[in-house]
This record gives C-alpha cells, sequence and structure tokens, in this order.
C-alpha cells in the first residue's frame, strides 16, 4: 500500500435503488476519493445522494455501477470498525446496552475479550469526557448525548476513516455543534480523515474541503487552505 | 374515516391482524368446543342413565284400588309405552329338600310376573341358567337352598297351608334395590338390603297364593305396576330429571290415591345430574385456563404492534384527532378483530363438535346452547377489546410518543412484587387445597330428589390462585436469575453466542422484562398441556381401573351357581391364544352373625397378575401389603369396614363365618383372622363381602370349587379373547370382555368417554404451547430489528446475529420448560385432589402421558427455535435500509 493510496477512492461510481420502473437512481457518475486526514464535509439538499454516498464509502451499500475502492484499508471494510466507523443520522445505539457495552460492541464482534473491549471502552468514552454516561442505557440518554457515545464507539475501534452521516440532523443547535466539535476532536485524536454529511453550511464551513451533491451527482469540490481545527467553537 | 382506517388496516397490516384475529379464534373456538364437548357428554349421559334403569316407575297400587283402572290410567299417562301388574307376595320360607337333605330359609318374597314381564323389562332379570319362564328362583335363594331347575320348593304362607312349585330356571336380579323399595317411602325407610330368597312365579300361580293368603293376611300381598317409558328425554339430565318427575307426580296427581309412584328413572337421572354439573366444572377447570391463555396470547400479540400503534396515533394527534376518534378507531379495529375471529372460532368448533364429538350442537340444553356459542363469542369480543382498544386509549391519555417508545429503562418494581402478591396468593391456593381435600367436602352437592345443585365454587379458587400465582413467581424467578446471575447467564449463552455471550447476557438482562413474559406464557402454556394430559390420562386409566373393578379381569368366565368347576379348569381355559394367564376365583356365601355376605376366596400370591388390585380398595395397607398378609396365614381375612364397625372387630381378632360344607350341606363354623378391609375387590359387590384365602375356604368346607376365572390377555384382543372362551366352554359359563362393562360402569362421570376432549383439549394445547414459543419473538421484533441493523453495520456476522437470538430463544425454552413442567405436576395433583369426586376409584397415581408430553415438547421447542430463526433472517435484510426506517 503506497502512503499516497486513497482510503477511498470512486470511479464513476453510482448507485441505483429497485430496478426498471421503479428504479432511483441515488448517486451517479462520481469519481472522488479521500484521503488520509482529510476533513471533508458532503452537502447539498435533501435526496441528493449525501447518505447513499457515505455509505458506499463505508462498504454498507454496493456501487451498481462503475467501481470503488478502499487501497489504503486493505480492501472492502465491512466487519471491521478499525477500518472504517460510522455514525449515523438517528440513533444507532442498541437499546439493551449501556454505553460502555454499546461502545465495546464493535470490538467484542471483531473477535476482542469482552474485558479489554469494556475497558477500550471506558477510555473512549472517559476522553470525550462522557464519564457521567458510562452507564446509562440509550433510553436515558438525549440526542446529544447518544451521538457522542456513538463518536466515543468511533473513537475506540481506531477507524482511519470516519464517516458521519448527518450526526446533527436530530439535535438542537447547540448540541448539534458539540457533536461536530467531538467528531473532529475524535479524528484529530486517531488521525483519521473524517466525512461529514450535512444540511448545515455553518457546520460545513469548518471542514477544510467541502464537497457539494446535486440529484445524486458530485457538483463541485471545494478545498481551503485553512485548518478546520481553528474555526471550532470551543 | 373508519372505514378508511378499517381498510388501510386490512390492506396495509394483515399479519398484525390475521395474528390477533387467529388469537381470537383460538380463545372462541375453545370455549364453544367445550360446550359442544359438554353437550355431548351431557346427552350420553342422560342416555346411559336411562339405558341403565330396568323398570322406569314403579306404581304401587294402593290395597283398595283396582289395578285394571291404575292401569288404564298409567297407560294414558303421556310417555308411558308399557305398564304390567306385578303382585308381590310375602312368604314366611321357602323349603326344599335334595339328596336327602332339607334345607329351610326365612322369610321371602314371591313375585307374580307377566309371561311379557322379562321381553319388557330386560334389564330386571338376568337367566343364568333353566328355562326362561315358569317359576325362577334368584340366584342366592337357589345356592341357600341347593336347587337347581327341575327341583321342587315349597313356599310357606303365613296362616295358610304350603304351595309347592317345580323351579324351571335361576335367575339373577341385578337392580333388586329397587325392585323391592318401598315406594314412597324416603330413603331412611327404605329396607337396607333386598330380600335374601325370592321366588319369581307365572301370574297363574301368584293368583294362587295371592287367593289363599289375601283373605287371612291381606296386607302380605301387594300389586306394583312397572311402566316403561319413552327415553325420548331432552339431551341433559337435570332437565330430563324435572321433566320425568313432573311427569310422575302429575301422573299422581291424575291416580289421586290409587297409587304411588317410585320413580326409578327419576333417580337414576338425579344422580346423573350430579355427574353432569361435575363435567360442567371439570371442563371448565380444564378449559378455562386455555381460554385464557388464548386471551392473554391475543393481548400480547396485539401489543406486539404497540410502537405501530404509537407512531400512528402520533400522527393522528398532528391531525388534531381527539381521544373519542381514537376510541372510536379502536373500537371498530377490535370489533372487526372480535367478530371475524369469533366467527371463526364458532364455525371451528362446531366443525370440530361433529367431526369429534357427532354433533355440531354447542349445548345439550336449548338455553345451553345457546348460551355456550353466544358466551364464547363474548368472550372473543372482550379478548379483542382488551388486545386494542384499551392500549390504545391508555396509550393516547397517558403518555407522549417519545416516552412511550422507551422499551428497555431502569424500571421500578411492579407493585406485585413489592407486596409479595405471588407468595400470598399460593398460599391462599394451598389453604384452599387444604380445605377442599378435608373429609367431608364435596364438590357437587345434588341432593336427591331435590331439584336443586350446589357447586362449591370454592373450588376454583385453588386451581386457580394457584395459575396466577405460580405465572407470577415464574415471572418473579426468570426477573431474578435474568438480572442477578450475570456470569450464569454468560455461561448460560456462551454456546451459541461465543464471545459475545457478555454483550448478550448483559442485552438479556435489561430485557429480563419481555423476556420474562415470554418465560411465563410459554410455561402457562405447556403447564396447560401438560395438567390436561396427565388429568385426562389419569381420568382414562381410572376409568379402566373402575371397568376392571366391575368385569374383574380382561375377561371374566363366571361358572353358574350351583356348579362345581375345579380350580384345575383354570388350565383349559389358559390353552386359549392370547391368554396371559388366569386366576381362580371362589364365590361362596357366609353368614356373619345373621348378615349373609359375599366371600370371594383368592390365591393371594397371584391374583394381582390377573387384575388390578389399586391399594385404594383397601384400608390398613397397600393391596400388596395385604395379599402378603393374606399370603403369609392361611386363615387371614379382608372384611368391609362397615362389618368391622357392626362386630366392632380389632385387628389380628378371630371371626367366625359360617359357610356350607359341601358334604353335609350343613353350615360350618369357619374362624378367621381379620387382617385388613376390603372396600372394592374385582367382581364384588358394592356393599359388604370377604377376601379369604381360596385353599384355606377349600380345606374347611370341602369344597374348592370355583366361582370365577379372571383372564388376563394383557389388555390385548379381549374381545376376540372372549369369543374362543364362549366358543370353548359353550353355554354353561358367562364369559365377559371388559369392553362390555366400560359401557356399562353406571351412570358415574368416569362413564363418560373423555377421549374427544382429551383430542380436542390436546391440540389446543399443543397450538397454545407452540404460539406461545413463537409469539415471543413477534413480542421484540421491531426492537430486534433495530438491534440487528446496528450490530451489522458494526460489522456482526449472521451467525453472531443467530447466536443472539438464539439465546434468547434458549433462556425461554429452558426456562419455561422448568417452570411449565413443575407447574404442570403440581396443578395435576391439585386437579386430580380437588376433583376426587370424578374418580370412582381415586387414583393412587397420577398417570404421565410421557409420550404425547415428549410431542408437546418438542413441537412447542421447535416453534421456538423456528421462530428464533425466523427472527434470524431479519438480519438478511439490509441493514441500512432497517436503520432507515427507524
Amino acid at each position: 500500500m503506497s502512503e499516497t493510496a486513497a482510503l477511498f477512492s470512486a470511479k464513476a461510481a453510482g448507485h441505483t435503488y429497485g430496478a426498471d420502473d421503479t428504479a432511483v437512481v441515488a448517486v451517479r457518475d462520481v469519481t472522488c476519493s479521500v484521503m488520509s486526514g482529510s476533513r471533508i464535509a458532503l452537502t447539498g439538499p435533501s435526496g441528493s445522494g449525501k447518505s447513499t454516498l457515505l455509505h458506499m464509502m463505508a462498504g454498507l451499500e454496493q456501487a451498481t455501477r462503475g467501481s470503488v475502492s478502499w487501497d489504503a484499508l486493505g480492501g472492502h471494510p465491512a466487519g471491521r470498525p478499525d477500518q472504517v466507523g460510522v455514525i449515523f443520522q438517528g440513533i444507532s445505539l442498541i437499546p439493551s446496552l449501556d454505553a460502555v457495552q454499546n461502545v465495546a460492541l464493535p470490538l467484542v464482534i471483531d473477535g476482542m475479550p469482552y474485558e479489554e473491549a469494556q475497558e477500550r471502552a471506558r477510555d473512549a468514552i472517559g476522553r470525550l469526557g462522557l464519564d457521567a454516561l458510562a452507564a446509562k442505557l440509550p433510553d436515558e440518554l438525549s440526542g446529544g448525548q447518544s451521538q457522542r457515545i456513538a463518536v466515543a464507539r468511533v473513537l475506540a475501534a481506531g477507524p482511519k476513516l470516519i464517516l458521519a452521516d448527518e450526526p446533527t440532523g436530530q439535535l438542537d443547535r447547540a448540541a448539534g455543534i458539540h457533536v461536530i466539535d467531538v467528531l473532529i476532536e475524535t479524528a484529530d485524536q486517531l488521525d483519521a480523515a473524517l466525512v461529514v454529511s450535512t444540511h448545515d453550511r455553518t457546520i460545513a464551513a469548518r471542514f477544510a474541503s467541502r464537497w457539494t451533491m446535486h440529484d445524486g451527482a458530485l457538483t463541485s469540490m471545494t478545498a481551503s487552505n485553512e485548518d478546520p481545527i481553528d474555526r471550532t467553537t470551543e | 374515516m373508519i372505514s378508511i382506517w378499517l381498510r388501510g388496516l386490512i390492506t396495509r397490516r394483515p399479519g398484525a391482524l390475521i395474528a390477533t384475529v387467529a388469537g381470537v379464534t383460538i380463545a372462541v373456538a375453545l370455549l364453544a368446543s367445550l360446550g359442544s364437548f359438554l353437550a355431548s357428554a351431557q346427552a350420553s349421559m342422560t342416555v346411559r342413565a336411562a339405558s341403565g334403569v330396568a323398570v322406569d316407575w314403579q306404581v304401587q297400587v294402593a290395597a283398595d284400588a283396582k289395578i285394571a283402572a291404575v292401569q288404564s290410567t298409567v297407560k294414558s299417562a303421556p310417555g308411558v309405552t308399557a305398564a304390567l301388574p306385578v303382585g308381590f307376595a310375602q312368604t314366611s320360607g321357602l323349603s326344599a329338600t335334595t339328596q336327602g337333605t332339607t334345607q329351610n330359609t326365612g322369610s321371602g318374597v314371591v313375585l307374580g310376573i307377566p309371561s311379557n314381564y322379562a321381553a319388557t323389562f330386560p334389564g330386571q332379570i338376568r337367566f343364568l341358567t333353566g328355562a326362561r319362564d315358569g317359576v325362577l328362583i334368584a340366584q342366592q335363594t337357589a345356592s341357600n337352598l341347593h336347587v337347581a331347575p327341575g327341583d321342587v320348593v315349597a313356599i310357606r304362607l303365613t296362616g295358610t297351608k304350603p304351595v309347592t312349585v317345580t323351579v324351571a330356571g335361576v335367575v339373577d336380579l341385578p337392580q333388586a334395590n329397587s325392585l323391592f323399595q318401598t315406594v314412597g317411602a324416603p330413603v331412611s325407610a327404605q329396607p337396607t338390603a333386598p330380600p335374601d330368597n325370592v321366588l319369581l312365579v307365572p301370574e297363574s300361580v301368584f293368583a294362587k297364593i295371592s287367593a289363599a293368603v289375601t283373605p287371612v293376611h291381606p296386607e302380605l300381598v301387594s300389586h306394583q305396576l312397572h311402566v316403561a317409558r319413552s327415553h325420548a328425554l331432552p339431551s341433559d339430565p337435570a332437565v330430563s330429571y324435572v321433566s320425568v318427575t313432573e311427569a310422575a307426580h302429575n301422573l299422581e296427581a291424575k291416580l289421586a290415591g290409587a297409587g304411588r309412584i317410585g320413580d326409578n328413572l327419576g333417580a337414576s337421572l338425579d344422580a346423573a345430574r350430579g355427574d353432569s354439573s361435575y363435567a360442567t366444572v371439570l371442563f371448565l377447570f380444564l378449559g378455562l385456563p386455555g381460554a385464557v391463555l388464548a386471551g392473554i396470547l391475543t393481548v400480547a400479540v396485539a401489543n406486539s404492534g404497540a410502537d405501530r400503534r404509537r407512531r400512528e396515533q402520533a400522527l393522528l394527534r398532528t391531525r388534531g384527532a381527539s381521544p373519542r376518534l381514537v376510541a372510536r378507531l379502536a373500537t371498530a379495529e377490535a370489533l372487526l378483530v372480535g367478530v371475524i375471529g369469533g366467527a371463526i372460532g364458532l364455525g371451528l368448533s362446531a366443525i370440530v363438535g361433529a367431526v369429534v364429538f357427532g354433533s355440531a350442537s354447542f349445548g345439550a340444553s336449548p338455553l345451553s346452547a345457546i348460551l355456550w356459542p353466544v358466551g364464547a363469542f363474548i368472550a372473543g369480543l372482550a379478548i379483542a377489546v382488551l388486545a386494542v382498544v384499551l392500549p390504545a386509549v391508555r396509550d393516547f391519555r397517558s403518555i407522549i410518543v417519545s416516552d412511550a417508545r422507551a422499551q428497555i429503562s431502569r424500571r421500578r418494581k411492579p407493585l406485585w412484587m413489592t407486596i409479595y402478591l405471588d407468595y400470598l396468593l399460593l398460599a391462599v391456593a394451598s389453604i384452599v387445597l387444604v380445605i377442599t381435600t378435608q373429609a367431608g367436602y364435596s364438590l357437587v352437592l345434588a341432593p336427591e330428589g331435590v331439584a336443586s345443585i350446589q357447586v362449591n365454587y370454592w373450588a376454583f379458587f385453588g386451581p386457580g390462585l394457584l395459575w396466577i400465582g405460580a405465572g407470577l413467581l415464574t415471572w418473579r424467578l426468570s426477573n431474578f436469575a435474568l438480572s442477578r446471575a450475570p456470569r450464569a447467564l454468560t455461561r448460560f449463552v456462551r454456546p451459541v453466542t461465543g464471545n459475545l455471550a457478555p454483550i448478550a447476557a448483559a442485552s438479556m438482562s435489561r430485557q429480563r422484562s419481555l423476556l420474562s413474559r415470554a418465560i411465563v406464557m410459554f410455561a402457562l402454556a405447556l403447564a396447560f398441556a401438560g395438567s390436561t394430559a396427565i388429568f385426562n390420562s389419569t381420568y382414562q386409566q381410572q376409568a379402566e381401573v373402575d371397568a376392571r373393578l366391575t368385569n374383574g379381569a380382561d375377561v371374566t368366565v363366571t361358572e353358574p351357581p350351583g356348579s362345581a368347576v375345579p380350580p384345575s379348569a383354570a388350565s383349559s381355559i389358559a390353552g386359549v391364544a392370547g391368554v396371559k394367564s388366569v386366576e381362580p376365583l371362589q364365590h361362596r356365601y357366609a353368614y356373619v352373625g345373621s348378615d349373609l355376605q359375599d366371600l370371594f376366596g383368592v390365591r393371594a400370591s397371584s391374583i394381582a397378575a390377573a387384575t388390578s388390585l389399586q391399594d385404594a380398595y383397601f384400608q390398613q395397607g397397600t393391596a400388596a401389603q395385604l395379599m402378603a398378609k393374606l399370603a403369609a396365614q392361611p386363615d387371614a381375612i379382608l372384611v368391609s369396614a362397615e362389618t368391622v364397625k357392626d362386630f366392632q372387630l380389632h385387628s389380628g381378632e378371630t371371626i367366625n363365618l359360617r359357610l356350607q360344607n359341601s358334604v353335609t350341606k350343613k353350615l360350618v363354623a369357619v374362624p378367621f383372622r381379620y387382617v385388613g378391609v376390603a372396600n372394592e375387590f374385582p367382581t364384588a359387590p358394592k356393599d359388604s363381602f370377604f377376601i379369604a384365602n381360596a385353599d384355606y375356604v377349600a380345606k374347611m368346607t370341602g369344597d374348592a370349587s370355583v366361582g370365577a376365572f379372571l383372564v388376563n390377555t394383557g389388555g390385548q384382543s379381549t374381545d376376540s379373547v372372549a369369543a374362543s372362551l364362549k366358543q370353548k366352554l359353550g353355554t354353561t359359563a358367562s364369559v365377559v370382555p371388559i369392553g362390555a362393562a366400560r359401557s356399562s360402569v353406571g351412570s358415574s362421570l368416569t362413564s363418560v368417554d373423555l377421549a374427544g376432549l382429551t383430542r380436542v383439549e390436546l391440540a389446543f394445547a399443543l397450538l397454545l404451547a407452540a404460539a406461545a414459543g413463537g409469539l415471543v419473538f413477534a413480542l421484540g421484533l421491531a426492537e430486534r430489528r433495530r438491534t440487528f441493523a446496528i450490530a451489522s453495520v458494526l460489522g456482526a456476522s449472521r451467525r453472531q446475529l443467530r447466536g443472539l437470538v438464539l439465546a434468547e430463544a434458549a433462556a425461554i425454552a429452558v426456562g419455561g420448560a422448568i417452570a411449565g413442567v413443575l407447574l404442570g405436576v403440581v396443578l395435576s395433583q391439585m386437579l386430580v385432589a380437588v376433583l376426587t369426586g370424578v374418580f370412582d376409584p381415586p387414583p393412587t397415581i397420577l398417570t404421565v402421558p410421557v409420550g404425547y408430553l415428549l410431542v408437546t415438547a418438542v413441537i412447542a421447542l421447535a416453534a421456538i427455535a423456528g421462530a428464533a430463526l425466523l427472527s434470524a433472517r431479519e438480519s438478511r435484510r439490509p441493514a441500512i435500509e432497517t436503520l432507515r426506517d427507524i
């Protein structure tokens, strides 16, 4: 694997849901690369294909045309939480597990002994300053708290690529800002690339690169020289 | 709006709707099937009670009334099909001289019967030997007088010369008690036993006797009209009883003092209606828990759609729906479910009734034929309302949507757990059990001659509270096991979850409320299946014991009285194909004081091999112990409890019986040693009798002749063995297979064939157990879908996801099976204890139908495993698609 290899790259990749009369093209002819350490905000109106593209990056959706690859990750990242971590728009914690167990889950699934995974999970929660939430159940957490625990889950696994699909979509503004802070902090701690899809221009402005999607196509890819971390509010 | 809503439900949510309808269907079908069975059982009880009566009415003609006039009035009464005059003359004694010795008996009765009497009342006279007409002598009298057909008997008459007659045949009078009743007298004034000496003479002979006696002692001659009635009676024994009793009262009124009616048919129906009430109570005991369980399952099915309902309610609210509209929509849904489920349930039970019970009717009387199906239908509607309307209204009024979504959180202990309601209910159930099993307790009281029947409804509390208490206790223990024993739980689930075991255990611990509910439902369904099966098997077993007690063995060969068949004749019977063993049984009559009783001489060491001796037949020891005592001590004897009381006997005391010596034909005193009490014995009469060693009796009387041979065929081919024996032995001996006894064991409830009900109930039990097992996964499906999707995107393999579900399935299967088996056994024991009156004789131990229970367990476990694996198929659905829906 060369040092310049992309974590993810797509060539004329597209994704269509359904077939024939009911076919809906969600992503069309996208060519892009996500490099190590990137900070990318993926913007665009609802239904523009942001989530689908993110899911393709995570290996959760297949490219129905074109090609995708994860050269720097050593292949398809499915089932490898130490390669790609995903944060979803909705609450993605298992309701019957407390915060520590939720954070430890991908590690245990990956084969790590439970005790060690728990230790890593507590450490990740502590690093994000969420110790007070460690023993709480998802139903006892607010939306923002849940998303931060989801971020801790990513941190604990230590992936090289973090993908967040509208992580602030169901949160109020303050909670949203807090979640983005934690996400960027985590990516920095892990030295991982971070791709966040968002509607929010203010949030997008905090990222060095901003990709815009429209009707399934990647219509613009702009980059800023400024370090996005400098724009944090806290 | 309502029609749009219902159309939407049918087109968009057919699965949930069908599941709820299925639950209502099961409950309604089960209840209505019970009604069908009850109708068929009650009808068969009425038929049996009526057919078991030899003479329906005995009309005692007043001394000053004209027989022909009374006969004419009786014949014209509605329902009367025949009325024959019978004369009764008291004799001061009978005497006969045979083989150079003269035997005299004490007082007796001479009956004058018309020539067509035996044909009109076939149950009254059983011909044993000799001719079927002419002078007939009762078996015991023939034995007392040592006479056989062809011998001459002198009838001594008070105040006039004896009349001599020639015996034409020997008969048995199976219904002597009712034949010689004092018509119109209360039970306490009835004779304690029928007369020992009875002669049946043709009308012409009786006329001679009557002409001689009447002028000097008119009080010694009386007349009765024996009446046969149409047996086209209402199916319900209670209704039949009332109708027959009213007809008897009506006739008595018409007779205006010229006759009083001994209502044998009414008395038989009187006993049957008590059994009928037992049947009703019994089937409620057995069937109601199943219907309640079906209701609970339906509510649980409906609750599995709670998330959907809450989301829909949230939408309705945003569009300004009022609580009233929500209630109306829910009511419409409940009505749809209730009416469809109820209709299918009634249809199903009608089919079940027609196929299994031979009748699609729901009740024995017109009222119950309406009440059962209507009641079952209403119960179905009530279940639908409980399942659909109540949760909808409660949710709408009391919670906000976000709260409603919180399925797993730290909840407070429920109130019942805090106040230990489970322990309390079990304690009260135990107390009720103790009370209801005390001596003197009777579940059903049907006082003779009184139209009303009392059912001791307190008895319902025992099993009822046990059901609820045990269900709650199972819940408490499941909760405890899931929450307080994480290490044990982790070890338990590790085989299916691998290194995810701690996560699976933690998740299950948090979902303990859901899992405990599933364990309780599964346990209750298994307990229902188990207790029903065990009770029914025990019941069938006791019916078989009853038949064996009545018949004596698989096949019984009864020798005619006076015959001298030696015990060695057993070897010739043993040679018949299908016979496993043969046991000779002596039958004698012995006087104890002035009381004449049956005496049975047995081979104590081997009798148990040919017939079933239940411990319940004996006192002061088990069957085996008392037979061992007899075997060890030649002069040992078992006597009836009544004799022990009458003669103040103490164990080990000598009791002298007078038995006839075969050589001198005189009664000789034979000393016996009293060692125990026999209440019942195969072929023995219901009242007092003796059991002694055959060899000792033979030695002391010089007579080893056998009264009957008990033939053991191992329960197989009894009819064909009986046919072979009949062919071999000719007409001299009476050969009766057990099948004949099965169909004639009185009007007791054991005579009702439970096979149909058993099949229906066990099928429902199986269905409920399987449904309870499978339903569990429907309950948490929405939650599980979400968990699967999340675990899947986090990298879990299908095997890991399947392991998580199987861990839950294993917990439910193991927890439910343990609790279900325990509860099933305890419930069976309680049912048998509370319903002791149903059994005749009471069972010594429960009969466990291992095969059925294993099949039930396998099917129920397969249902759980199947549902679990189906649930695991959810993991095949793209996780992203699922997450998008959440």
